[in-house]
């Protein structure tokens, strides 16, 4: 963003509504579900947007707002996230087959850990941020952050080292 | 530095787009919560100047009750002294009559 020009909401939600989509929807694994809780933290965020004083306390803000909104709207409505193929359109393939078979696979699995084990991969691996970002972002100590890390990926690597086992 | 399997995973937890409608929804939203918003201020003055109005007519009306009470008394208090004054001239002159008539 053009820090000459005067900061507008319309121009942050262009910018960031994919971030804060993303963010939903790898957690929630359901479009319309993820489409909502993007939407209440636009609403959220246009509330109090005077507020902000910088670019970098806006994205900051929306990831933490964006985790926290996801993880409460599996706990109100009691949503499972869905395990296997969801109804969201399939992204173009653009490498091998097999590429586009082990994506889907880990994102089924990234959906059946635990919540916030789960949101700490999704920050970690779509956002790029680092345990202690991560640990600020959630309010978690950054020890636990790097377990979960450390558990998630194990599992991950289990499961997947498995399931091509089977398929070889 | 992230290993292949961890690129593998950044690969799947790659951003996604919100349906093309996405950003005029949450517009919409936003000025709709906008005039809310604006409504439940205007509701709100409006329930303060009515609460205004009624402390001050109930206080003006109060006002008024008292100052007509306070003249009540006074116009009491102004008939008793004028009857007091006419019992005493009556009295007086009843006096009067009886010398004038001894004389």
């Amino acid at each position: 963003m053009d820090h000459a020009e005067p900061r507008t909401f319309a121009a942050v939600l262009r910018a960031q509504q994919s971030m804060v989509f993303s963010i939903a929807y790898h957690f929630l694994r359901d479009r319309p579900a993820a489409e909502e809780v993007a939407q209440d933290v636009f609403l959220e965020l246009h509330k109090r947007f005077e507020k902000f004083e910088s670019d970098t306390h806006i994205l900051f803000w929306l990831r933490k707002v964006a985790s926290h909104r996801s993880i409460d709207y599996v706990r109100k409505r009691k949503l499972q996230a869905a395990v296997g193929l969801d109804d969201a359109p399939a992204p173009s393939v653009d490498g091998q087959p097999e590429d586009h078979f082990l994506n889907r696979r880990l994102q089924s699995l990234i959906g059946s850990l635990p919540e916030k084990p789960r949101m700490v991969m999704v920050l970690r691996y779509q956002e790029d941020m680092m345990p202690e970002e991560i640990a600020s972002a959630m309010d978690m100590p950054v020890r636990t952050v790097k377990s979960h890390l450390q558990r998630s990926l194990a599992m991950l690597r289990e499961k997947i080292d498995r399931s091509m086992g089977d398929v070889r | 530095m992230m290993d292949d399997f961890e690129k593998q995973i950044q690969d799947a937890l790659a951003r996604k787009e919100p349906s093309p409608f996405f950003e005029a929804r949450v517009l919409g939203a936003v000025k709709r919560q906008a005039r809310d918003r604006r409504a439940s201020m205007r509701m709100w003055w409006a329930t303060v100047a009515a609460a205004l109005v009624i402390a001050i007519a109930g206080s003006a009306w109060q006002h008024q009750r008292s100052e007509q009470a306070r003249e009540d008394a006074a116009g009491r208090e102004a008939k008793a002294r004028l009857e007091l004054a006419l019992r005493i001239t009556s009295v007086k002159l009843q006096k009067i009559s009886q010398k004038v008539e001894g004389i």
